[in-house]
């Protein structure tokens, strides 16, 4: 009887330290597990990032008289730690604050090592397009297009040409898009009719297929149409081309929205083109702004069809701009005017997806779906 | 307010129908449930009273008129969904204010019965919130307020109480039933609980697979069902049904022979409410299988001669245990007896313990 009083009382400390060990072990094992998965994925990630230091480095420093990589290596050597040890503060810190505050640390010391390791070598020079028209002819670079047999351009549109030009077709697309993928996304959600499912299956067939292929009988109809040399026939191929997911992907968001909340609002006194319109259509935002996003960045990439469509520089684009910096430098390449137009072009792509995130996550889970 | 009538009515879709012939007229200023299990058919009822479908055939009268082809934003209907299909992207204030939107009302009677209306409800405190910012039972009243800004000729809760726990479901439903009474508005009730219609309906209207089986009080589908299958859907725990077969002036039930008086012959299904049966120390031989105990009673499931019964017991410890021999009554007044292969009750029929087994 009193052995089993004494191991009774015994046993709560030694079952603690058994639980304390275990628990340790658990503790090493989930941080050593994290230490690598994360150790894994930067270094993974490492040949992703490292073109866009350079992209900006170089638009930012390069000479056309030292054409050299002295530049790029300090910089790697200074962004990439910054931003591995961003990762690792995110995972550490245990608050928001700490996370601001260790950000802020370990960026306000980057900024300055940058500043007085590379510093000097920092210059706007290579943005000159963006003020000066003809910088091609000042600066020789690039030469006239009368040396390209191939086209029939005398001298470079103006970045901001192309700019608008890039803006005009990617927006029109967009709203175009946007306008009947909403109306067409509602339908084929809310409407029983014949060839449905058969109909919805062959719109995503459709996307299967790459463009590319419809070049030629795009070409013929576009000059039937009278459309070539103009924004209004590549914003057309555009819609064209990105309708049919963008219907797909309207209809999952009106799926999403309850039969119930419409007919509230019949019995409310609505019609059912109010109903539409002020109950119905603001629960798909989300999905709109999805939508227009990536209708606008495929609006903003394309190259293809601007340069098969259109062959009056007048009528350049964005990516048919940077396309010729590149190619039309007969002086060997000026790495920092076309690292400067590159970052140029990639700008609004970049500030758009950062801003519409939260909406193109909703869509991967709750958009697709038959 | 008003009347609302059924005349013959039907609806199909394509080529299911959905109600076969539903006559049905409701009086000014009452609650009324419609009772069945899903797919009967009573949220169709409900949608064609709102105006959201057309029915195939037949007539919906309002106040005597014809209304079959009157918009449902004219019908001035208030209408409460199960799920409440509050509108997420408003704030409460502006739900509760959507259906004076699209009526000529002054905005400073809008906002005076906005504020009406949530007062009612007691959500006063919480107009500036978006929907899902509240608790089930607080966008219940929500859903509630709006229905009720419209001052509508005819409100229609469609399973409104479902998705809320027991407790509120409790507390709701005492309150709806006694604001439609203060507001005397005629009231339309889609459930599947019955405790639901029997707490808070006037009449209850039970449904099976588009027709009325009956329609009656609370006390006239439990106490007098009509049909096998309104026994069978009302009381819980569930009604015991036995099947028989008469013949002379008995009814042979398991292996024993029940006297029956009224009129019926052949195979019959008599039912018998768990309450309704007694133990006592003579009458039908039986012994306890089990013991179920529910809080206040306790039901008990015995092994007897006229087959497995439930049988329920008033308080709340089993003075009997699993296995003890016992003698179940019952008073004539309270059985039924049904055709078995129509299910519809012989009203005259009832039947007895044999005298000789109660000596």
């Amino acid at each position: 009887m009193t052995t089993r009083v004494a191991t009774v009382l015994s046993e709560p400390t030694a079952a603690q330290a058994h639980w304390d060990a275990l628990a340790r072990k658990a503790r090493i094992q989930r941080r050593t597990g994290l230490a690598l998965l994360y150790g894994f994925l930067i270094l993974v990630s490492l040949p992703v990032m490292v073109p866009y230091f350079w992209l900006g480095t170089l638009a930012f420093s390069a000479r056309l008289e030292d054409v050299n990589t002295d530049v790029l290596w300090p910089s790697i050597f200074i962004l990439v730690p910054a931003v591995m040890l961003t990762w690792v503060w995110s995972i550490f810190a245990r608050t928001r604050r700490q996370a601001f505050v260790g950000w802020g640390v370990i960026w306000f010391i980057a900024v300055a090592v940058f500043a007085v390791v590379l510093g000097p070598s920092l210059h706007l020079d290579n943005f000159r397009f963006m003020h000066n028209p003809n910088f091609n002819t000042e600066n020789d670079t690039i030469v006239a297009a009368e040396d390209n047999p191939g086209f029939s351009v005398t001298a470079f549109p103006w970045v901001w040409t192309a700019f608008a030009n890039s803006l005009i077709i990617a927006g029109g697309a967009t709203i175009i898009v946007v306008i009947i993928a909403s109306l067409a996304g509602y339908y084929i959600s809310r409407f029983q009719y014949r060839f449905r499912t058969s109909s919805l299956a062959a719109m995503l067939i459709l996307h299967a297929f790459p463009a590319t292929v419809l070049l030629i009988p795009i070409f013929i109809l576009m000059w039937q149409l009278g459309l070539l040399n103009s924004l209004l026939g590549i914003m057309l191929v555009i819609v064209g081309l990105e309708l049919p997911l963008a219907v797909f992907i309207m209809k999952g968001f009106f799926d999403a929205v309850p039969w119930e909340i419409e007919m509230s609002a019949l019995t409310d006194g609505a019609t059912r083109r109010q109903a539409f319109f002020k109950v119905v259509l603001p629960q798909t935002v989300s999905g709109m702004i999805a939508v227009s996003v990536f209708v606008f960045i495929r609006g903003w990439e394309e190259f293809v069809f601007v340069l098969v469509l259109s062959t009056k520089q007048a009528k350049w684009t964005m990516s048919l701009y940077t396309f010729f910096v590149t190619e039309e430098n007969n002086l060997g390449i000026d790495f920092g005017l076309v690292s400067a137009v590159a970052l140029f072009y990639i700008l609004p792509s970049f500030v758009l997806y950062a801003l519409a995130q939260k909406y193109l996550m909703q869509m991967t889970i709750s958009g697709v779906k038959g | 307010m008003a009347t609302v009538e059924f005349r013959n009515i039907q609806k199909s879709f394509g080529s299911v129908r959905v109600i076969e012939d539903l006559n049905l007229s409701i009086n000014d200023g009452e609650f009324v449930a419609l009772l069945g299990p899903s797919g009967c058919g009573k949220s169709t009822s409900l949608f064609m009273l709102a105006g959201i479908y057309l029915p195939t055939a037949g007539d919906i009268l309002f106040d005597g008129h014809r209304v079959n082809e009157v918009e449902a934003r004219d019908r001035n209907v208030g209408i409460v969904f199960q799920s409440y299909a509050l509108y997420p992207h408003l704030t409460v204030r502006d739900n509760i204010r959507f259906p004076l939107r699209f009526k000529n009302v002054a905005s400073d009677e809008t906002e005076s019965r906005v504020r009406e209306a949530s007062e009612l409800v007691r959500i006063s405190e919480l107009l500036d919130r978006r929907p899902s910012q509240l608790s089930g039972g607080q966008q219940q009243r929500v859903a509630l307020a709006r229905a009720l800004v419209k001052n509508p000729t005819l409100l229609l809760l469609d399973e409104p109480l479902s998705n809320l726990d027991a407790t509120l479901r409790l507390s709701m439903r005492t309150e709806i039933k006694i604001l439609q009474e203060r507001l005397g508005v005629t009231t339309v009730l889609v459930t599947h609980d019955q405790l639901e219609a029997t707490t808070m309906a006037d009449r209850i209207i039970c449904m099976r697979e588009g027709r009325i089986e009956q329609i009656g009080s609370a006390d006239d589908l439990y106490l007098r069902p009509s049909s096998l299958f309104v026994a069978s859907f009302i009381g819980s725990p569930p009604i015991n049904l036995l099947e028989g077969f008469v013949e002379g002036g008995g009814v042979r039930v398991g292996n024993c022979t029940l006297d029956i008086r009224g009129s019926g012959a052949g195979e019959v299904t008599i039912g018998l409410r768990p309450e309704h049966l007694r133990f006592g120390d003579t009458g039908l031989a039986g012994r306890i299988a089990q013991i179920e105990p529910m809080g206040r009673e306790i039901l008990y499931v015995v092994d007897s001669d006229i087959g497995t019964v439930r049988v329920l017991e008033a308080g709340s410890i089993a003075a009997l245990g699993v296995g003890d021999p016992v003698n179940l009554t019952f008073s004539e007044e309270n059985t039924l007896v049904f055709e078995r292969d129509s299910g519809i009750r012989m009203v005259d029929a009832r039947f007895h313990v044999p005298p000789e087994r109660l000596t």
